[in-house]
């Protein structure tokens, strides 16, 4: 590997360079300021993050359809990516705004928590241009890294430190599977760049050790984005952490991960040979797809709390990218845009269906069952609508974008040759079916029901913005989606 | 039988390093105390990195010594976070038994 360096690469890189930056900078602030309120500091966050994505924009529409190799090969800058990382830094400015209000509310403020978040943002942008394992793992680890601390910022709650613990916990044990099994692929191939990987891959003389290492990563991932049998730690950690960092873990870091993903199993593990047959790697995923969907919709319709409500949900969608995915790896061409068209989608009303949550609560009454909704409609109609819209969103209902991005995501599934996976597809539009039934419950709750005592919502212009934009943006990419389906180049 | 302990070869680390890896998830699974369970998590990251320079030798390719180290780094900062988080947890309840983790259960 003969690796000089060229200033000229890190022109493409300023996304992650303002992330990262900012982070520091904003950790640096913390050290030198001076009383209770922090609202200052979020202003700094929103900027940098604002900035990052404004910068993304910039190079995707310079950079054309050319992939540019970085660094040596560490890092490659697509149009894909500067897709994914504008989202990562949308998502980060809106869960920054969502904030300070749940941290005066709730008595946790903590200057640091911001540029943690950026810090953890930039591993994500990373990710969203890894090309090699060094890189993976390092996005993977800055952003989970960043996330466990935030996840335990409220040191004096019982929830978030036991939340803290068992996401942290579950991460690591996650990363030991990851780790293990980059080691055995590398192994396998001798390089650990992912474009030389595949050729290497596919001609190898030792299956064994792909299969194993194949199989090690699809654990870690499954981990990651909280796959059945693997999720069991999601829905205490989204009920655990304060409701911010849940929407930023629900959806950037989910988002992040996936993104890995379409890295890790498009591009390395990807090709002729390796995802088929029965012992590539693509017959596990399709399985942990389909338990997926379903499992996580099972568990979702039993659910009283409205956090854990929305964490199995996000464990179901997790469940239909998983589905894109595989379409991924077993050829079809439209598999990638999908995907990124549903980030996009679930990201946005991910935030702001949390945002909501973070609205009704108040001091010392998170309301976060579902009787605790009962008559909101009358009494905020605003914030009842924009849910509504979100909820329909996530059900996948026309018009919304949550209905387009499930449609992109099974229509790729069906371009698999030979109908592979139509089976797949069938299972996820049933679970769309019965997801509607837990949804329409919050929204029964809030237009039918009397409220039992008034609500004292969370004011914040933040996070009344949130609020406002996410169903906004949800309805346009339900309404419009040509320019969202050109923007991920499908 | 004197061959194996002069004749170590790229298959003897291996299979300790994969030993080390099922002792490790044998640590995570098993072990009820955070702290012990951590280190468990140190033990599959260290058999990661075995593998890594092993076949880094074997390949005569140094991005895996490179990788190895920065494993090494990351493992670092995890493990700080992970024990300022039991520290924490420490602190409310007194024991870090993973067991007893049950505020959160519906």
């Amino acid at each position: 590997m003969n690796f000089s360096f060229n200033p000229a690469d890190l022109g493409y890189l300023i996304p992650y360079l303002i992330m990262a930056v900012a982070g520091m900078l904003l950790v640096l602030a913390e050290a030198f300021y001076r009383g209770q309120d922090r609202s200052s500091l979020v202003g700094l966050t929103v900027a940098g993050s604002l900035a990052a994505a404004v910068a993304s924009v910039v190079l995707y529409r310079q950079i054309g359809d050319a992939r540019v190799p970085l660094l040596g090969v560490m890092l490659i800058a697509a149009r894909t990516s500067y897709v994914l990382s504008a989202l990562f830094s949308v998502v980060t400015a809106l869960a920054a705004l969502m904030s300070p209000a749940h941290q005066k509310e709730h008595d946790w403020q903590i200057g640091e928590y911001y540029g943690v978040m950026l810090l953890s943002a930039s591993g994500m942008i990373m990710l969203a241009h890894a090309a090699n394992l060094v890189t993976i793992f390092l996005g993977i680890e800055t952003m989970s890294i960043g996330v466990y601390v935030m996840c335990a910022m409220r040191r004096r709650s019982r929830r978030g430190n036991e939340a803290a613990m068992k996401y942290f916990l579950i991460g690591a044990f996650a990363t030991g599977f990851l780790m293990y099994g980059m080691a055995l692929l590398y192994g396998a191939a001798g390089t650990s760049s992912l474009v030389e990987m595949q050729k290497a891959l596919a001609t190898t003389n030792n299956p064994g050790l792909v299969i194993a290492g194949a199989f090690l990563l699809v654990v870690a991932f499954g981990f990651k984005v909280a796959a059945v049998p693997f999720h069991m730690w999601a829905p205490d950690a989204y009920e655990g952490a304060p409701t911010p960092v849940t929407a930023f873990m629900a959806a950037a870091v989910k988002a992040a991960a996936v993104a890995a993903m379409i890295r890790m199993f498009g591009l390395a593990l990807g090709g002729d040979v390796l995802p088929f047959g029965s012992l590539g790697w693509a017959s596990p995923m399709v399985v942990i797809a389909a338990v997926t969907i379903t499992i996580g919709n099972i568990s979702a319709v039993r659910q009283d709390n409205i956090k854990r409500m929305l964490a199995y949900s996000s464990i179901s969608h997790a469940g239909v990218l998983l589905v894109g995915v595989c379409a991924l790896g077993l050829g079809a061409a439209s598999a990638n845009g999908a995907i990124v068209y549903y980030l996009i989608a679930y990201s946005m009303t991910t935030m702001g269906a949390f945002a909501i949550v973070a609205y009704v609560g108040s001091k010392g009454r998170e309301r976060l069952l579902v009787d605790d909704w009962a008559g909101l409609g009358a009494q905020h109609p605003g914030a009842a609508l924009a849910m509504t819209v979100l909820l329909l969103s996530f059900g996948g209902v026309p018009p919304t974008g949550g209905f387009f991005a499930k449609f992109y995501v099974f229509k790729s599934a069906m371009e698999v040759y030979d109908g592979q996976l139509i089976w797949l597809v069938l299972v996820g539009v049933v679970n769309s079916a019965i997801s509607i039934y837990y949804y329409l419950r919050i929204v029964t709750a809030m237009y039918f029901r009397e409220a039992n005592q008034p609500f004292a919502p969370t004011r914040s212009g933040g996070l009344l913005f949130v609020i406002a934009i996410c169903p906004i943006i949800v309805l346009e990419m339900g309404i419009m989606p040509g320019f969202w389906v050109k923007l991920v180049g499908g | 039988m004197g061959n194996i302990l002069f004749n170590v070869g790229y298959g003897h680390f291996l299979v300790l390093a994969a030993v080390l890896f099922l002792i490790g998830v044998g640590a995570v699974l098993v072990r009820r105390n955070a702290l012990i369970i951590l280190m468990g998590v140190e033990l599959m990251l260290n058999a990661a990195n075995m593998t890594l320079l092993t076949f880094s030798r074997m390949w005569g390719d140094l991005s895996g010594h490179t990788f190895a180290l920065i494993v090494i780094a990351v493992a670092a900062a995890e493990a700080s976070v992970g024990l300022a988080i039991v520290v924490a947890v420490f602190r409310g309840r007194r024991n870090v038994d993973v067991d007893k983790l049950t505020t959160l259960r519906h």
